[in-house]
Order: structure tokens, then C-alpha cells, then sequence
């Protein structure tokens, strides 16, 4: 500690540890922290329903989306990442997952979604196996903390059967 | 900077960043902002940066006193005879 050279790194070096213990102590408040979110999604218009020229079948769907995301934030939270996901199974697979929807909330007070939506992504099948099948609409979050780990969630939300026949 | 002052500098400083680093935190979890806690805790680091980096003149109130130099000559440093049974002998000659 003899000259100020050395005593400048010493601080920062301290400063910097105890910057990490910080962090480190507020990524681990979160894990006390237990969330309720409501959510609800319904489709209120099938848009087509068609088979591609290569064989697979494909929707595209509006839908209803409401959901309190409130809860997921905390003093830690930089911004929730949701999306919505038709879940179903088939012959070919165990467990589909389609990505329909997806949006960013960036901040507490966006955090209360009231929306009518068309699926950003259409839900194609890997086949054609959809025709009169239910899917489980499942809405998935990702919770990114400004310090630490993400946190990741699901709920499952409504069922929905898709029509016997294609519309197009 | 003498010895008492390094001693004072470092303890200061770990106390002070400590202290603002607990601060920082209670404040930032308090008002629900993170941001908050970065910038108290930024603030606590200048603080402790300008307090116990520079020479200050409060750090330098024991300096070290060195014997007068008449004082070794009065004292002569004892010296051992090489391969004499006698150690600890004094010669009671110059310095060398």
C-alpha cells in the first residue's frame, strides 16, 4: 500500500469482489420470489387450414391472449420474454411444440396483456396429422434478471380441436 | 505514506466499500431499483477512491524516526571471527 498505484488497484479489486457479492446477493433473492400468473388464450378464428405441396399440414389462427405477467418482476428483472406454444402428439413424434406467438414485455407496467392476435408463426405440422386433432395451447416465460440466471416457466392454458376437415 | 498510514488507508478502505456496498444494496432492494443500487454503490467507490488513494497528510503523521547515524558508532554491530570457538566476541574496532 505504499504508493497510490497500489492502493488504486487494491480498491478497484475490492470493489469489483464486492460489486460480484451484490449481484450475486440480489440474483438470490429472487429465488424466494414465487410469482402467480393468470393467463388465458382462446382461438377465436381459424384463418386456413390447408396441406402444403409437400405434404405438411398448416394452420394459421387468431387468437385471444390475456395474461397478468405482473408477478414475474422483481427489483432484479430486466425484461420477461413470452411465448405461446400448440403442444399436441403424433405418430411420428411424442411431443410436438409449435411456436405461435411470441412478444417482449420490457417493463412492470406492460406487464397486463389484453390482445387479439394473428399467430406470428404458422403452425405446420411435420405430416399431416392435424385434421380433428387437440392441441394444448402452453404459455412459456423467460424471466431475464439483470444479475444472474435466467428463469424459465410454463402454464398450460386451453385446449383447442382443430376441424375435421382443411378449409382451403 | 508511513506505516500506520498504509495500515489506516487499506482498513479504511475495505470498511468504506463494505459499508457502501450494504448501503447500496439495502437502498436498491428498498426502492425496487437496481439501477439505484449501481449507481449508490458507484458513488461509494469514488468516495472510498478519494479518500485512500492520494497521500493524504492525514496518512502520514508517524513518520518513521531513523537512528542518528552517531548512534551506530556507539553501538558497533557485533561481529563473529571466522573459525574461532569465541562467537559472540566483540571487536571493539571500526565498522566494516
Amino acid at each position: 500500500m505504499h504508493s497510490w498505484t497500489q492502493r488504486l488497484l487494491a480498491a478497484a479489486t475490492t470493489a469489483g469482489v464486492l460489486l460480484a457479492a451484490a449481484c450475486a446477493a440480489a440474483s438470490a433473492l429472487d429465488a424466494f420470489h414465487a410469482p402467480t400468473v393468470q393467463a388465458q388464450a382462446h382461438v377465436t378464428k381459424i384463418n386456413r387450414f390447408h396441406k402444403q405441396i409437400n405434404g405438411n399440414d398448416k394452420v394459421t389462427l387468431t387468437f385471444n391472449v390475456s395474461a397478468d405477467l405482473e408477478s414475474l418482476f422483481t427489483w432484479n428483472t430486466k425484461q420477461v420474454f413470452i411465448f405461446l406454444t400448440a403442444e399436441y402428439e403424433n405418430a411420428k413424434n411424442s411431443l410436438n411444440q409449435v411456436s405461435l406467438w411470441d412478444h417482449i414485455i420490457p417493463d412492470k407496467d406492460l406487464a397486463k396483456l389484453q390482445l387479439e392476435v394473428k399467430s406470428k408463426y404458422p403452425l405446420i405440422d411435420q405430416g399431416s396429422s392435424l385434421r380433428g386433432k387437440t392441441v394444448q395451447f402452453v404459455l412459456h416465460w423467460h424471466v431475464m434478471p439483470n444479475a444472474g440466471a435466467m428463469i424459465r416457466d410454463r402454464m398450460a392454458l386451453s385446449e383447442f380441436t382443430l376441424p375435421d376437415s382443411y378449409t382451403s | 505514506m508511513d506505516w500506520l498510514g498504509q495500515k489506516r488507508a487499506e482498513m479504511l478502505m475495505q470498511v468504506l466499500l463494505l459499508a457502501s456496498a450494504v448501503a447500496a444494496f439495502v437502498v436498491g432492494y428498498v426502492r425496487a431499483e437496481f439501477q439505484l443500487m449501481l449507481l449508490v454503490y458507484a458513488g461509494g467507490v469514488v468516495l472510498t477512491a478519494l479518500v485512500t488513494v492520494p497521500n493524504w497528510p492525514f496518512f502520514n503523521r508517524n513518520p518513521l524516526k531513523w537512528l542518528d547515524a552517531a548512534e551506530a558508532e556507539r553501538h558497533p554491530r557485533p561481529q563473529v571471527s571466522a573459525g574461532a570457538a569465541a562467537v559472540g566476541k566483540k571487536k571493539s574496532g571500526k565498522n566494516k
